[in-house]
């Protein structure tokens, strides 16, 4: 984000605040707290934001979120609703409304498939693409 | 014609990057996702009004083509010069409006140009597209 943290304060703002959105995006980061962090004013701050990423610092974190629950629900043997508190969100229902909006299916849908994908990943890549994309023999083998 | 298209490639620069773009921000669903033990990412998508064809979003290295023909896809992508494809709508005004607030950038904005009305934008991720509006039949 910054080619130089000296001329370029704004930047180096926002790189906290990224690092800070980033690391505690499951806590309750409301847009006091991020202005506060970057010592901007509300409108600066949000404007700042908005025009250097392309997104609101609300949809900046939802998407973190998201991409963690994703992540957990690939891969973890938690609950849909531990992943959903865990990852942040205060309501099982905002949370599954906006990871079905945001990933295209139910979390518990998208858990599911991840599994069966990963399980027999033959039935969802296209058997001429084994050979091309190098994929070990091994996994063929499932 | 017995046969119908399941998958196309569209090759981009990082799949991570890919994913934000089409699904996070132009709302594509992912149709699937498994990383492979090789470490290669099968990465597809599909447009949300049409289930039944995978887009994949992969980027170009060995052994999907030669190291060398992979390292000029990957010149082109990181000069923003692959061209896409098309996208059709029926409102341009208003999907470039749309687009532009879920953070994508623009290249040229809704023209009226003698097949229509279009915009030119860019995925962000190495590609660019036109997006259409066809001028009202008769």
């Amino acid at each position: 984000m910054t080619r130089d943290g000296q001329q370029d304060p704004a930047g180096r703002a926002l790189e906290r605040v990224l690092t800070l959105m980033n690391t505690r995006y499951n806590l309750r980061l409301d847009i006091d707290a991020l202005c506060e962090e970057a010592h901007f004013s509300r409108y600066h701050f949000i404007r700042t934001f908005r025009s250097r990423l392309r997104e609101t610092p609300h949809q900046y974190l939802m998407r973190k979120r998201i991409d963690r629950a994703r992540e957990l629900l690939a891969t973890s043997d938690m609950s849909v609703t531990d992943i959903c508190f865990e990852v942040g969100f205060e309501s099982l229902g905002s949370f599954s409304s906006l990871f079905h909006r945001t990933v295209g299916w139910p979390p518990s849908v998208y858990r599911a498939r991840s599994f069966e994908q990963r399980r027999s990943p033959r039935a969802y890549i296209p058997a001429c693409c084994w050979t091309m994309f190098g994929f070990e023999e091994s996994a063929l083998r499932d | 014609m017995t046969a119908t298209i399941s998958h196309i490639n569209l090759f981009v620069r990082d799949q991570k990057k890919a994913y934000e773009v089409y699904v996070t921000k132009l709302g594509f669903r992912v149709t699937t996702d498994i990383t492979m033990d090789n470490g290669m990412r099968w990465l597809t998508v599909s447009p949300p009004d049409n289930a039944d064809i995978e887009i994949l979003l992969a980027e170009p290295y060995a052994p999907m083509m030669k190291a060398d023909l992979a390292s000029h896809i990957r010149a082109v992508l990181d000069a923003d010069g692959m061209p896409g494809g098309v996208w059709r709508t029926d409102d341009c005004e208003k999907a470039y409006e749309e687009m532009k607030r879920k953070g994508i950038e623009f290249l040229k904005k809704p023209t009226k140009e003698f097949y229509g009305i279009e915009a030119l934008f860019r995925d962000g991720c190495g590609n660019w597209f036109s997006l259409t509006q066809r001028p009202p039949k008769g």
